[in-house]
């Protein structure tokens, strides 16, 4: 190693980075992964600002009732649906909506998912068979179907259809932190760890369960997306919410889906809304998981 | 009265395909302010011992046998509740591999003040700057700023230096070093060693000093053991090991070290075969397959250890080498692989 080299590995040690920090700039580097950043923003911009953005009440009738409603341009950006109300404004709302059941769903999948996964992961032996058998049980129903299930079983409702959606993702996350997890716990440093008397709770929760979670958030998003597309589906089938004049865009596209020909803008635009958002997570864990890959670890 | 004496400690892994003998039957004793070696090639049971001792076997791995006598307790009965207060604080441990023993998520700040926090009852300040002593202590530049540093951040030498401030973080009365040189330079090895070797002199710990290096040995231990198939096979003060080591194993050991000081000409020796597999458990001397001197006697009874040339140098072995013969072979050893 040359002088020079020397001052230039020396100069990278004292540059403040850490493991997040190193992720982060992989991150930035990644124009597809800065394309769902945008996405996303544009999706959460339209969620949290919805009142402000939308010229019109999502319900209210700004046109006439019509069969055969006006299109895009003219008086309203976006057009009117066949309820004389405007369809820009209903998208907009609808954001926050698919935005709360992306969120919600996998939070619920992912809390009962990582307990088990950490349970299986770390205890190991017949509770580690137990579970993860339940779990594969659990994958081998198709996770649109269970939804269908647990929605007829519940009720119909935004709670319910979240729960729903949610309780399908979780072997998902449970089957990704155990297999995470079994590939830290016989790591030098949880032995290292365990040689100064670090307790087991601990060596979970502060040293393995750490070392483990980065696939899960990749996860995570990617999974966000999938339950978007999930909560779009059962509502297009009609399991949707009940109250009828929620701006759900999977019900958007199955009230109107019969006006395909003279009203294409109906059944398009929300589609599209529900393309943008899931793609932009869909890049987003991608990125993600090439920024945060352990194997790029050094 | 010894600080740490084990007595006929066996060690078994029961695994679906085989029971393995990892160590069958090792005693002995640690002073306060002593270091100890242990050597032996890989896979003979040494950092298996060190892992029995503090309780941290893997899954599989039982003591089956024995006793670990530290103060008036038996380790090897304790609950594990107990031996987690042991574990770092009365006796610690540094391992091989510096890259893979210390956590990445972690700043190395973190991980020794949590040794301070669990065993010392420090608040979170009174650790941070107790951690920043230790970590200057084992010779880390800037400690008080690198205590922030994440592990990955730290050179090979420098991890280890972490690796020993978290073992020793609680001053603890013995520490054992596991391979602790085997990773590094060999210029930063003698920093290294020459670390450990200081906090025995000023800090009174006892040392047990595992590895498979020879001249590691002979550099700071006073007495050593040489371990085979999971068994002292002999034990002796490191210069009169060194000088006459009387078991053909240890005799191969040292024959196939190189020396700077040999001639050309001179060959190195391997011992030739391989270790025994140790699923299987046969009466008689495990090193008798590959032994040179091997009797009928050697491949039907187990030797024990016993003295030879005095109390202080036992050997477990029918047909020891002749002393003759040793002083030929060995007598330079000790200048050419010490440091």
């Amino acid at each position: 190693m040359s002088v020079a080299e020397a001052q230039a590995a020396e100069l990278s040690l004292e540059r403040p980075s850490g493991l997040w920090r190193d992720a982060f700039d992989r991150f930035r580097r990644n124009p597809a992964a800065l394309v769902g950043v945008g996405l996303l923003l544009v999706l959460i911009i339209a969620a949290v600002f919805a009142a402000q953005l939308a010229p019109h009440e999502p319900n209210q009738q700004v046109g006439p009732l019509s069969t055969n409603p006006a299109g895009p341009g003219g008086g309203f950006t976006l057009g009117l649906d066949e309820q004389g109300r405007d369809v820009l404004s209903r998208l907009l709302f609808g954001a926050r909506l698919s935005l709360l059941v992306g969120v919600v769903s996998v939070a619920i999948g992912l809390s009962i998912g990582l307990v088990f996964g950490a349970v299986a992961g770390y205890i190991g032996g017949w509770v580690d068979t137990a579970i993860m058998r339940v779990m594969d049980l659990l994958l081998s129903v198709p996770s649109l179907l269970m939804a269908i299930g647990l929605v007829t079983l519940l009720g119909r409702g935004m709670v319910q259809i979240m729960f729903a959606v949610g309780v399908t993702t979780v072997p998902i996350f449970a089957r990704l932190l155990r297999g995470s997890i079994l590939g830290q716990r016989e790591a030098d440093y949880v032995l290292a760890a365990r040689s100064v008397g670090v307790p087991g709770r601990r060596l979970l929760l502060g040293h393995i369960i750490p070392n483990s979670i980065a696939p899960v958030i990749v996860q995570a998003t990617l999974t966000m997306a999938t339950a978007i597309i999930e909560v779009a589906a059962l509502s297009f089938l009609g399991l949707g919410p009940g109250d009828p004049s929620l701006p759900e865009w999977g019900k958007m596209m199955a009230d109107n889906a019969n006006r395909l020909e003279s009203a294409a803008h109906l059944v398009l635009l929300p589609g599209f809304a529900i393309v943008i958002s899931t793609m932009g997570l869909n890049l987003i864990g991608d990125g993600l998981r090439e920024a945060i890959d352990p194997k790029l670890r050094s | 009265m010894a600080l740490l004496s084990v007595e006929d400690l066996e060690v078994r892994f029961f695994t679906r395909r085989a029971t393995i003998h990892a160590v069958n039957g090792i005693s002995f004793d640690l002073d306060a302010g002593e270091t100890l070696g242990v050597v032996g090639e890989s896979g003979c049971g040494k950092s298996v011992s060190s892992l029995a001792m503090l309780g941290i076997l893997p899954k599989t791995g039982r003591i089956t046998r024995g006793e670990v006598r530290f103060g008036d307790r038996d380790l090897v009965k304790l609950k594990d509740a107990d031996l987690r207060e042991i574990r770092g604080r009365d006796i610690g441990m540094v391992f091989q591999d510096p890259m893979t023993s210390l956590n990445p998520v972690l700043k190395v700040g973190d991980q020794v003040t949590e040794v301070l926090r669990k065993h010392l009852d420090m608040d979170k300040d009174g650790a941070r700057r107790e951690a920043v002593a230790v970590l200057d202590r084992v010779g880390i530049p800037h400690a008080s700023e690198r205590v922030y540093d994440y592990p990955h951040q730290f050179s090979g030498g420098m991890r280890q230096r972490v690796m020993i401030a978290m073992a020793i973080a609680c001053r603890p009365k013995i520490l054992i070093a596991d391979e602790p040189t085997t990773a590094l330079d060999v210029t930063i090895q003698a920093q290294i060693l020459d670390l450990l070797k200081g906090l025995v002199k000023e800090e009174g710990m006892g040392l047990i000093l595992i590895t498979h290096d020879l001249g590691v040995v002979a550099g700071i231990c006073e007495r050593t053991h040489v371990m085979y198939a999971g068994r002292f096979v002999e034990t002796a003060p490191t210069n009169e090991l060194f000088d006459r080591p009387r078991h053909p194993y240890t005799l191969g050991l040292l024959r196939s070290v190189p020396r700077l000081d040999a001639s050309q000409k001179e060959k190195l020796i391997p011992i030739p075969g391989a270790p025994p597999d140790l699923s299987i458990l046969r009466e008689g001397c495990s090193f008798a397959p590959r032994c040179p001197y091997a009797t009928d006697e050697s491949r039907e009874r187990t030797p024990m250890l016993e003295g030879i040339d005095g109390p202080m140098h036992r050997v477990a072995c029918w047909n020891p080498v002749p002393d003759a013969e040793v002083a030929t072979v060995a007598s330079s050893s000790l200048e050419a692989s010490g440091s």
